[in-house]
């Protein structure tokens, strides 16, 4: 009671008001998303860290699309990119803020229907005639060019929710193999098989190693996890063995310039914006790289052009907003109110973290070239959409956290 | 309802265990810092340590550099007036490979710029053909109207654009900026000032000498550019280095002096049948200026390679191909010889100055010693010669005194001093007037030094003819430059100065990058010897017994000697006498400043042309020519003396509407008298008009009644009359006489030219020029 006096005080002006009157309080929607269902309000720092990022995000893909947009679209439109970042990210911060009224328990509520779901459209996708080919992979999903999305970004979510159900439900036998292992495996494994057919491999990486995490963070015997660590490692191996496309990735790794007109191009072209960064960048606006010389300036290599603009203080800075966002998502998921949500919010800042560390790693040649997309940067609308709609989930959860004055003594007894 | 179903879950909520939280904490640690801490320094290692690295990279792929032609700095003389300016001009290239790609017409291409320029149009067809190249240039330095109408074309050229659509606009031809040479005077200073080949490297004369100060330093414009070769749209980098334009060079040619030693040259080369050209310098003595330096073999800087009609006919008779080939470029290169720098010759009688000078310097001999010539010296006077030699007057100079064994040209005299002075001290006087090595004449292709003896076998004991030879200027050779030099040195007080064409070079923002001070090389005589020889100079043109009487020019204290000689070397080869006739003289002797060497290469002989072959006759007037024109020019005052005004011309005062008593002192003032027509007491019309040059003493008409009527005379033949005979007789028919040349100083002296052609009719009451030249027996050597 004292708790929702004292948030009623909170709200606003307007409210206290209207105290007198005693009549049921309309609870406006803006009311619902920072006080809905009296829960409490979403995490501030998590939700303003997503709106910095985005925000440089989507100024980054002007600033990195505009060359190509102009140079290669036959109406010549610079901001033809810009735009479609702009529109999708004003609905997605709408979307994230919607997620976030949802009651947390509904995300377990739905999740065998979301596992439904997902399978049913990973296999669709491969069906011609539904599923679009791009790239030579067919693995698009939609309606038209822009209101399309990969089947894979809603398999990353799907594992994590999922396997965070599996992890509550057998939570007593989780050190177990039968329970504690297998089930997650089977889940995780299924996945990322999908995603495997539809030839998407940094899709299979990361639906892979989330729910290698998820099951680590579930508290899964380390032993198996080990063991099943050599097992996707020795998989990587193979795979890459196996498909000449992986493995010239290696080569071009190892030595970009061997082949510096084929498949050294890009990270060598990455590697000269980052580099001709320096301390203090050329500029925001004056990336010279993005002239049709850094392909996919504006996607996978986004990171590039921010280092070569803003220069290595400019990177770091960036670099810093997404450690933030990812040690206070990693903080929500400690204080999580119960199990279901610690795992989801800490599967969902892992799923940032992995795709933040491989991109940005992939952009400055330090692992091999994978095709992951740096979130909030990287242009792709329903895939901005998917990852704000899911900083809506976190913030759904983070509304449930006790508050920490009332509630410390009160959090300590219980355990 | 919330609150309960919240209270409710709270007893049964599903917390997280210590384990969990714990692998969480170690996720947030990895994910969340440690990981990033690794990404942060790989971006630190990337962007700061190896950042220059790729920086470099990176501008080396976006840059596109192109030249920035530097503009060639401008030639000028003395007074400013430009000799070399560069302008704007532009190259055509085609890009057969855009010209394929884009569909053009590589026919209508060919034959709208052949229209428009000129040019063949099977060689832009052919070279459209390929069409793997993106330039090949059809048209080089066209104008900018050209380049306008080339623009016209190429913006509404038919094309297509790359999906095959047709659109105006030529892509495959293109124009890129370039700059022209211009020669303002054209051939005027040719061998002084030099061309630039098509690159515009200098090739000659000055361009070539100081191409590393004019030719500037190209800029680069260095543009980044997309990967697909457009500009970038903006916030790309542009790197200008600018272009420093050439240094601008102040020479000391003077375009005045110049133009009137050439017109004088080109004179004396026709009338006196002068058949293998000639050269003229006029030197300031003071400073080693170089006022003025031509060759008759000139050509028009801004078509160098055009030979004159004369040498292309003579081309047009050679059958064989590769032969013509071979000598165009033979006569190419004979027409841009310097050869006023580059070629020796035996400077004859002119070097007697340097004999007497160094006599009188080494005290060996002194104005007043007997100089007895009986006409040769016997081969047993003269060691080591086989023959007599013999001096140009065979009968003898008898009797005579330096001056006048200089006055007479005599050979006797001069071997004599030669031989007094000595061989090995000739020698040395030889070296120190700089007739040993080159002058240090900044203009390429200065010759070092002629034909000349070792000092062993010029200083052998037992052999003169060397020495003997030496003395009168014969059998050795030196560049007309050497020559003038070692001449100037010997009248301006002694000193051997380095000659020069450019005094400055001066950077576009004004800076002096150059500065040519006068240099004095050494002093090779006393400032009193020197004084002693142009005294004796002076007496050789402006006394009556001199040779040098035909470069005369009063007021201005000219002296010189004259010279004449046979080309030893094609005379022994060919037995065929060869002659090489000059002049060099010095103004004002009192005082010199300037010194002006003609030299004229073989003349026709006598039977031929009817002209005596001399320096005196030929190649004297020409310096008296120059002399007389350039000297007031300069602001050198004219110092009558002796009577002197007699002979000089005056300019007739306006009378017109005086009484008679003001026009008779006008007219007296200026040594004028008059005869009066009329019975008026004023002047209504003059004879010759106000402002006529005539000659001292004419007779001016006056009319006191009524103005003269208009009526044409016929112009009298007046060669071979003396002076006087011949304004008598002008005066006669109603014309007047203004004389140039010799001064009729004795009754020798005859007219050799008028400047109206007899017979001619010309209006009562005009002025006819003469000129007057001593015609009889000059001074041969």
């Amino acid at each position: 009671m004292a708790r929702y006096d004292k948030r009623k005080d909170n709200t606003a002006a307007g409210v206290a008001e209207k105290e007198p009157r005693r009549r049921e309080p309309r609870v406006t929607l803006s009311e619902r998303i920072t006080n809905a269902e009296r829960r409490g309000p979403i995490d501030m720092p998590f939700f303003i860290l997503v709106l910095m990022i985005l925000a440089i995000g989507v100024v980054m893909v002007l600033s990195s699309s505009f060359a190509r947009s102009y140079f290669l679209r036959a109406d010549h439109d610079a901001v033809h990119f810009f735009r479609n970042q702009l529109i999708f990210a004003g609905v997605g911060v709408v979307v994230m803020l919607l997620v976030s009224i949802v009651p947390a328990n509904w995300f377990r509520r739905y999740s065998g229907m979301l596992l439904l779901v997902t399978v049913i459209v990973l296999i669709a996708v491969l069906i011609p005639g539904i599923g679009q080919v791009r790239n030579g992979a067919r693995r698009w999903i939609g309606i038209g060019d822009t209101l399309t999305f990969q089947p894979s970004e809603i398999a990353k979510i799907t594992v994590i929710i999922f396997s965070a159900h599996l992890a509550c439900l057998y939570k007593d036998r989780i050190k177990t193999l039968r329970w504690g292992t297998l089930p997650m495996l089977a889940l995780v494994g299924g996945l990322a098989g999908l995603v495997i057919l539809e030839r998407h491999f940094s899709g299979t990486i990361i639906v892979g190693l989330v729910g290698v995490i998820m099951m680590f963070a579930a508290g899964t015997n380390v032993l198996y996890l080990g063991g099943l660590a050599a097992l996707g490692g020795a998989g990587i191996a193979g795979l890459i063995l196996l498909t000449g496309y992986s493995s010239d990735r290696v080569t071009a790794w190892l030595d970009p310039f061997a082949d510096l007109q084929g498949g050294g191009w890009q990270i060598v072209q990455s590697l000269y914006a980052i580099g001709s960064g320096g301390f203090l960048g050329v500029g925001l606006g004056q990336s010279r790289q993005k002239y049709l010389y850094l392909p996919e300036s504006y996607n996978d290599y986004i990171f590039s052009i921010v280092c070569e603009e803003l220069g290595f203080v400019g990177a770091v800075l960036v670099l810093t907003l997404f450690a933030l966002l990812i040690c206070r998502g990693y903080w929500l998921a400690l204080h999580a109110k119960d199990r279901f949500s610690s795992l989801v919010i800490t599967g969902i800042t892992s799923l940032v973290a992995i795709q933040t560390i491989l991109n940005i790693a992939v952009v400055t040649n330090t692992i091999p070239a994978t095709g992951i997309s740096l979130p909030f940067f990287s242009y792709g609308g329903t895939a901005l959409l998917l990852q704000l709609a899911e900083m809506g989930v976190v913030l759904s959860m983070s509304r449930d956290i006790p508050m920490r004055k009332p509630k410390k003594t009160e959090g300590d007894a219980e355990k | 309802m919330a609150n309960t179903g919240l209270n409710a879950k709270k007893t049964t909520v599903d917390r997280p265990n210590k384990s969990m939280l714990r692998r969480t904490l170690i996720l947030l640690t990895v994910c969340g810092i440690v990981a990033f801490i690794i990404l942060a320094a790989r971006l630190g290692y990337i962007m700061l340590y190896q950042h220059e690295y790729w920086e470099e990279r990176a501008i080396s792929q976006q840059t596109r550099e192109t030249a920035v032609t530097a503009n060639r700095g401008g030639i000028y003389d003395r007074n400013g007036n430009a000799l070399a300016v560069s302008a704007s001009a532009y190259n055509v290239f085609i890009s057969p490979y855009e010209i394929n790609k884009y569909g053009e017409s590589a026919d209508y291409i060919a034959s709208e710029l052949s229209r428009i320029l000129g040019i063949s149009y099977t060689d832009v067809i052919e070279k459209s053909r390929d069409t793997k190249s993106w330039y090949k240039t059809v048209a080089t330095k066209i104008s900018s109207d050209e380049a306008d109408l080339v623009r016209e074309l190429i913006k509404e050229g038919p094309s297509h654009d790359a999906e095959g659509k047709e659109q105006k606009g030529l892509k495959g031809v293109h124009i890129e900026n370039d700059s022209k040479r211009f020669y303002p005077y054209g051939s005027l200073a040719c061998h002084i000032v030099g061309f630039v080949g098509a690159e515009n490297y200098g090739l000659e004369g000055l361009e070539n000498y100081y191409d590393d100060y004019l030719e500037g330093t190209d800029g680069t414009v260095v543009r980044m550019q997309s990967s697909n070769g457009v500009e970038m749209l903006y916030g790309g980098y542009e790197n200008f280095n600018d272009a420093i334009d050439g240094a601008t060079i102040h020479s000391t040619i003077d375009v005045t002096v110049q133009g009137i030693a050439e017109k004088y040259l080109h004179e004396a080369i026709k009338e006196n049948y002068i058949r293998d050209g000639g050269m003229v310098i006029v030197e300031n003595v003071k400073t080693g200026e170089i006022l003025a330096l031509a060759n008759a073999n000139d050509y028009d800087l801004n078509s160098p390679w055009d030979i004159s009609d004369e040498m292309r006919e003579a081309l047009e008779l050679i059958p064989d191909e590769t032969e013509r080939r071979s000598e165009l470029a033979a006569m190419q290169l004979e027409q841009w010889r310097n050869r006023a720098v580059s070629d020796t010759y035996e400077p004859g009688s002119v070097f007697k100055i340097i004999t007497m000078a160094v006599g009188l310097e080494e005290n060996v001999i002194s104005e007043n010693d007997n100089f007895y010539c009986g006409g040769k010296l016997t081969a047993d006077q003269v060691p080591g010669r086989q023959t007599d030699l013999n001096c140009w007057k065979h009968a003898g100079h008898g009797d005579q005194n330096l001056k006048q064994a200089a006055q007479h040209s005599c050979n006797v005299a001069f071997v004599n001093i030669g031989f007094k002075i000595g061989a090995s001290r000739f020698y040395d006087y030889i070296e120190a007037f700089g007739l040993w090595n080159k002058t240090g004449i900044d203009i390429s292709g200065e010759t070092s030094k002629g034909a000349w003896w070792s000092r062993d076998s010029f200083t052998k004991p037992y052999d003169k003819s060397s020495l003997a030879a030496a003395s009168f200027g014969q059998t050795f050779t030196v560049t007309p430059i050497q020559m003038i030099n070692a001449v100037a040195a010997s009248v301006n007080g002694g000193y051997l100065m380095e000659p020069y064409v450019v005094s400055d070079i001066v950077t576009e923002d004004g800076e002096i990058v150059y500065r040519k001070e006068p240099t004095v090389v050494r002093q090779v005589i006393s400032e009193e010897t020197s004084k002693t020889v142009r005294e004796i100079l002076e007496a050789v043109v402006g006394e009556p017994e001199g040779t040098g009487k035909n470069a005369y020019v009063p007021g201005y204290h000219v002296g010189g000697k004259t010279g004449t000689t046979t080309k030893t070397v094609i005379q022994a080869a060919t037995d065929q006498k060869v002659y090489m006739v000059s002049f060099c003289g010095v103004a004002p002797c009192t005082d010199p400043e300037i010194a002006v060497l003609v030299v004229l290469d073989n003349p026709a002989p006598q039977s031929e042309s009817g002209i005596y072959t001399s320096g005196g006759v030929m190649a004297a007037p020409v310096v008296g020519k120059i002399m007389s024109e350039i000297l007031p020019y300069l602001g050198i005052e004219a110092d009558y003396q002796n009577g002197e005004e007699e002979y000089i011309d005056v300019r007739t005062p306006k009378v017109v509407g005086d009484d008679m008593r003001t026009a008779r002192s006008k007219l007296a003032e200026r040594g004028l008298s008059f005869t009066i027509m009329g019975e008026g007491g004023t002047v209504v019309d003059q004879l010759p008009s106000a402002g006529s040059e005539v000659a001292v003493g004419t007779k001016v008409i006056l009319f006191t009644e009524e103005a003269h009527v208009d009526s044409e005379v016929e112009v009298p033949d007046l060669t071979n009359l003396s002076s006087a005979a011949a304004m008598r007789i002008l005066n006669n028919v109603g014309l007047f006489m203004d004389s140039a040349g010799a001064l009729p100083t004795n009754d020798k002296i005859k007219v050799s030219k008028q400047s109206v052609p007899a017979g001619t009719l010309v209006p009562y009451g005009s002025v006819i020029g003469i000129t007057l030249v001593d015609n009889t027996e000059l001074g041969m050597y």
